[in-house]
């Protein structure tokens, strides 16, 4: 069973087809490549693989199993929940002046000791007299319309980033994305959050959890930093970084998850020889960690030189698979790449 | 039979106020096309129009406001307060907007929101100046009444529940020809051509030798313009004006934009006569304390399950 | 506690000490005791706005939301009266569940729409307080409401001084709070949201559960501000003390002060609430003493200036110094 299967993805918007019918697989510890001229659909691809987009047609499956939220008993909780809070937010809301004023209005005298049973009783007989129009049918329809509500944000949100993210794919963007604003260090601890388990609580009280998280992570945040070469300016803004400094960022970014994928988008873009030569390095050290890497590539050297396995995309199609030699033969690839040999 | 009757003319009230949203709304959502920013300052000039409006009632100072007199100063109020607004609208985004083009979307936001509110305080002042028209200026915050130049008589008859009277007549004599001299200008000139390209893509506008931004100018002038109208037939039809009218009416004319799907003009007019009728017929069959809760509860609603609008598309974007 | 850093341990001594030179009572008070009071707003908006990027322009509906339950639930007209400190711990839960119950709506919105919402929620809000004169009694407000007691010691009205350092201490533990949220998980997955909010859920942040409980920090401080706000007047006042102006207030604080910036957002509830309470009555009081205008002139009330304020500070930060008057160094632990 492979790690990652791409079964028959497309991707539509409105009448342009940038993806279609997409099919690999990609094994446990492979460099894997997706090439292709621009425009091809790569990143749409990535996007679709991660969740950003919903596949228009097909799936993706992860260690054999659809990455997704199901349907379970939580949700059929939550569902029952909203909808009887949602019923009687609206009962009350309706008809809170008369219930008011004939349970607490009525009963209530200054320093005279408050009958709460009566008031109770007064209310819920007051409520009795709301008409149908009024309460019931209210009550109903807001329990209606809050579990539907319920159930249709979980229909429309089953296979979100975040979940797809912590189930073991981490990625990197073509226009790199960094928390401009926050320190080298916080952002790899950003990446990290998928295995942290401090809560709100324990964040504002301090509880003994707060510190001992705070060390592991510091510590390993300052690891991942030095494993791509930029401990010297662990506490400096992310923004500050040069651009050659700031793909290695996202790259611990993305390893700082312990994924079992890593999704790199052009990371030699805007690189030279020296540069890409260090990615290359960088990228085996990765596969050595038992990370399995899947990198969209322009740069020709960059590819050949360390893929086991590559595919080729042109407009949405999936025009050739195979190793680096098989691809080097193959006719229809290299015509698609007419030109564009050893270019970022 | 009464209730047809009553009906009826909530149907009245409902679309003449409507017609005199939908002025407000095409300003908010023709700006809103062009630079993707809610002029949050629109509804307060609406407002200032009325009070130049009312101010010029002071000055030309006639006795006997009936007849010719009285419409011809309904003519001068009109030409006057467009003009004001359409140039006050266009000043705004030479100071306030044009330097922020490339800010952040919270920049302008924010300084929207701060021209708003010079505007609100500009009113506050307005209407404490030691004028007749208000009141001696005594108690400045206080609504100022608007004399009643058009009639309130019925033309259906003195004996019709249902009324139409010359107010309705001035507000669809007036906007309907305003909106098809806007949709002329929008379709058939260059100017509108150059609007709508700018709405589309403004980078490619610029590159096809458009002067973005003297046509974002222009669209600020128009919708000014329209709001400075909207001003006069408000006032006329109400007969009184405040300095906080501009939230109010802003608030109804945004929420008709939005409904109607914003950036469309035909969305935007739309999306007012149902605002006008959901006010009239709240005010009528609800209760007149519940109606702007029901209004802002319809922009909420509209923003949060379809933003693009009843007769908006729904486009997927790529990202 | 420790570890403030020094503007903001400058603040607090400054503030603390300021009393000592300020005589017992007068207009010094009543301008500090708002500061203080929308100093506690301010930093629940910094929450939503300047951490996590969520415009919200509806904050006077928490702050009406907190007023409104501290006054339910202690005032001696209705049955429950809780106390003084009850009452605050209940408004602060209240206030929030609110920030759970009117951010739910809004989380799949961003930019100019989600601050639409919020402002129509802020308006709803008070039409909602406003109309269900039974339990809120309409422009009447709640009141009287009890004090703060310590033991057998109770604080009233007219000490001054107890209420400016009561309000300080409030104002200390959120800052405390904040700080401590700031520089935490919680804190970098907001930050991270407004950094960058696509590039946060591809490193597994929860979008949905994340902006909630920024909503929910945030709103449980405005309310707690409300809270405090009503106790000191010993009323709730009318649903209208809570309007859209109050929200602006709110934004002109933290944009002033900087977006972000703990330590601006007290810098900027100074500035702009100094300047309604203490510059503009300072100003009214001169000119009517030097004889220009009068009662009846509209420029000489401090109240009729407070939109121009609002209005050209906005727009003069925003152009001039849009990272505010104490920018945030570096979010977050590592400053």
């Amino acid at each position: 069973m492979s790690l990652l299967e791409v079964r028959g993805i497309s991707m539509r918007f409105g009448g342009l087809t940038a993806v279609d019918d997409v099919s690999f697989n990609v094994d446990q510890g492979q460099i894997f490549a997706v090439i292709g001229p621009n425009g091809a659909g790569k990143t749409t691809l990535f996007n679709a693989i991660t969740g950003v987009y919903e596949p228009t047609e097909g799936s993706v499956r992860f260690r054999g199993s659809p990455v997704r939220r199901e349907a379970d008993a939580r949700l059929g909780l939550r569902a029952a929940i909203v909808a009887v809070l949602a019923g009687l937010g609206a009962f009350l809301g309706i008809n809170i002046q008369e219930l008011w004023m004939a349970g607490i209005d009525a009963n209530y005298t200054l320093n005279q000791p408050f009958p709460w049973g009566k008031a109770l009783q007064d209310a819920l007989g007051a409520a009795r007299e709301v008409p149908f129009a009024w309460g019931v049918l209210p009550a109903i329809l807001g329990a209606g319309v809050g579990a539907g509500t319920v159930v249709a944000l979980w229909q429309r949100s089953r296979r979100t980033p975040d979940l797809i993210a912590r189930a073991g794919l981490a990625r990197t963007f073509q226009n790199i994305r960094l928390f401009t604003d926050l320190s080298l260090v916080e952002n790899v601890l950003v990446g990290m959050d998928s295995r942290m388990s401090n809560g709100f609580w324990t964040d504002l009280l301090h509880l003994p959890a707060f510190s001992r998280e705070r060390a592991w992570t510091e510590r390993e945040a300052l690891d991942l930093l030095q494993f791509v070469g930029l401990s010297e300016r662990a506490h400096e803004a992310a923004g500050s970084l040069p651009y050659g400094h700031r793909r290695r960022l996202e790259i611990a970014r993305a390893l700082a998850s312990k994924p079992a994928v890593l999704l790199l988008d052009e990371p030699a873009a805007g690189m030279n020889p020296s540069e890409v030569a260090e990615l290359m390095e960088l990228i085996r050290r990765v596969r050595e960690r038992g990370v399995t890497v899947i990198l969209i590539e322009h740069h020709m050297k960059l590819v050949m030189g360390i893929s086991d396995r590559i595919v080729v995309l042109q407009y949405g199609k999936l025009i050739g698979q195979g190793t680096p030699a098989e691809i080097r033969a193959d006719r229809r690839c290299i015509e698609a790449y007419l030109g564009t040999e050893g270019e970022g | 039979m009464e209730w047809v009757d009553f009906f009826l003319q909530q149907l009245i009230t409902g679309l003449s106020n409507g017609m005199i949203i939908a002025l407000i709304a095409i300003g908010y959502t023709m700006v809103y096309g062009i630079i993707e920013l809610i002029n949050f300052a629109h509804g307060d000039l609406f407002m200032l129009g009325a009070f130049l409006a009312l101010t010029l009632l002071g000055m030309l100072g006639l006795g006997d406001w009936s007849g010719a007199s009285a419409w011809a100063a309904v003519v001068i109020m009109l030409i006057a307060s467009a003009g004001f607004c359409g140039v006050l609208n266009w000043s705004i985004d030479r100071l306030a907007y044009k330097p922020l083009r490339s800010a952040s979307k919270l920049s302008l936001l924010v300084s929207a929101i701060g021209a708003s509110f010079i505007l609100v305080n500009l009113g506050l002042f307005w209407g404490g100046l030691p004028l007749d028209v208000f009141a001696g200026g005594v108690a400045a915050a206080a609504p100022k009444d608007f004399p009643a130049l058009v009639p309130n008589t019925n033309l259906l008859g003195e004996e019709s529940l249902v009324q139409f009277t010359p107010k309705d007549v001035l507000v669809w004599v007036v906007t309907v020809p305003l909106m098809i001299g806007l949709t002329w200008i929008v379709t058939r000139t260059r100017l509108g051509k150059a609007m709508r390209a700018t709405a589309q893509n403004p980078v490619a506008a610029r590159l096809m030798g458009i002067d973005t931004d003297r046509v974002i100018g222009a669209t600020f002038l128009i919708g000014g313009a329209l709001g400075g109208f909207a001003s006069v037939i408000y006032s006329l039809y109400n007969n009184t004006i405040s300095f906080q009218m501009g939230y109010r009416a802003g608030m109804d004319a945004f929420t008709a934009a939005v409904l109607g799907g914003i950036g469309s003009m035909p969305g935007a007019v739309t999306g007012a006569l149902v605002i006008g009728l959901v006010r009239s017929m709240s005010d009528a069959y609800l209760e007149t304390r519940w109606t702007n809760t029901i209004v802002f509860g319809i922009l909420v609603l509209i923003l949060i399950f379809r933003p693009s609008g009843l007769l908006g598309s729904r486009a997927k974007e790529k990202v | 506690m420790g570890r403030l850093p020094k503007p903001i341990l400058a603040y607090f001594a400054i503030m603390a000490a300021l009393p000592l030179f300020m005589g017992a009572s007068g207009l010094f008070y009543d301008a500090f005791q708002a500061i203080f009071v929308f100093s506690l707003v301010g930093l629940g908006l910094n929450v939503v706005t300047g951490f996590t990027g969520l415009l919200n322009l509806g904050m006077a509906a928490f702050m009406a939301i907190g007023a409104y339950a501290f006054a339910i639930l202690t005032s001696d007209i209705y049955p429950f009266q809780i106390g003084f400190w009850w009452g605050i711990v209940a408004t602060v839960a209240i206030g929030a569940m609110s920030g759970f119950l009117l951010g739910a709506p809004t989380l799949g919105l961003s930019g100019d729409y989600l601050a639409i919402v919020t402002m129509g929620f802020g308006e709803i809000t008070l039409d909602v307080l406003k109309n269900l004169d039974a339990v809120t009694k309409g422009t009447q407000g709640i009141n009287p409401l009890p004090r703060p007691t310590f033991g057998s010691w109770s604080l009233d009205l007219q000490q001054e001084r107890g209420w400016y350092w009561l309000l300080l201490g409030f104002v200390l533990l959120a800052v405390i709070a904040v700080r401590r949220l700031e520089r935490s998980r919680s804190g970098r997955a907001w930050f991270s949201i407004r950094e960058d909010s696509l590039a946060s859920q591809c490193m597994g942040i929860p979008p949905k559960r994340t902006k909630m409980i920024a909503f929910a920090t945030g709103s449980a401080l405005a309310a707690l501000g409300g809270a405090l706000f009503a106790a000191l007047l010993s009323s709730t006042g009318e649903p209208a003390s809570y309007d859209f102006q109050v929200s602006i207030l709110a934004l002109c604080i933290v944009i002033v002060g900087g977006m972000g910036s703990v330590a601006g957002t007290l810098v900027g509830a100074v500035v702009m609430v100094g300047m309604n309470s203490l510059v503009l009555v300072k100003l009214a009081e001169w000119a009517g003493a030097a004889g220009v205008g009068n009662a009846s002139n509209v420029l000489a009330s401090p109240n009729n200036w407070k939109y121009l304020i609002f209005g050209l500070a906005l727009i003069l930060v925003v152009r001039l110094k849009p990272d505010g008057l104490l920018p945030p160094r570096l979010e977050g632990g590592a400053s």
